[in-house]
């Protein structure tokens, strides 16, 4: 891996949750359910194209580790670091369902 | 229960996106991918954070659907795909990206947390 590889992948990572922090909850606090759906293409879409559509984020290995990595990570830490709770129940939910998911697709694609 | 629905939300989002999005870019290019994700997580935005499918208690740090998405991602290759069959070393030699996008987060969560400060004042 090169060190630019390694300084794009941080600044992809950073991008993603702090697009979705600073936008998502307003776009719905001002359209409406349809405001999700904005954020949905111009916040995920537009960041897809630059983090793996055109590759900012490097991939070092065969297990495809998706920009959504970023996104799960920076939104949860950013509630920690401002004093929540952690829920450990939904977390674990989230590494399950990753688990269940994930042999689904295996068996037929 | 609770957990049970989460665990759903959680498995369908990533479902979708592991498959349909990689499809749809590989047949109409960064415009394909663009579209996917209206046609996906805004759907699955829809289900797991508008209705509420994942369970999230405010006094909680939020869990996003990405969380769940990322890990069927990861878990996809492990157990292999295309007549693969099950391997942990994808995983581990998929680490040091987890790794930096984990530290390009953190600086995020960071920020975040900074520039609300500063939009209290």
């Amino acid at each position: 891996m090169e060190l630019g590889q390694i300084i794009s992948t941080i600044v992809g990572g950073f991008l993603f949750p702090f697009l979705i922090a600073t936008m998502w909850g307003r776009l719905v606090e001002a359209f409406g359910p349809i405001g999700g759906w904005m954020a949905a293409a111009f916040i995920v879409g537009t960041m897809w194209a630059l983090n793996h559509g055109l590759g900012m984020v490097y991939q070092s290995g065969t297990a495809w580790i998706d920009m959504a990595w970023a996104a799960g990570t920076g939104l949860f830490l950013a509630d920690v670091f401002a004093g929540k709770k952690i829920n450990g129940s939904t977390v674990l939910a989230g590494i399950l369902g990753g688990i269940i998911g994930g042999f689904f697709l295996s068996t037929f694609l | 229960m609770k957990f049970v629905r989460s665990t759903v939300g959680f498995a369908i989002a990533g479902m979708f996106v592991m498959s349909i999005w990689g499809d749809w870019a590989g047949a109409y290019g960064n415009l394909g991918g663009w579209f996917a994700a209206v046609a996906i997580i805004g759907p699955m935005w829809f289900m797991n954070h508008y209705i509420g499918l994942i369970d999230n208690p405010g006094d909680h740090a939020f869990v996003d659907m990405a969380w769940g998405i990322a890990w069927v991602g990861i878990m996809r290759d492990v157990f292999g795909v295309g007549g693969n069959s099950f391997d942990l070393g994808r995983l581990v030699s998929s680490l040091p990206t987890i790794g930096l996008l984990t530290v390009g987060a953190a600086l995020a969560a960071l920020a975040i947390n900074a520039f609300n400060k500063i939009e209290a004042k």
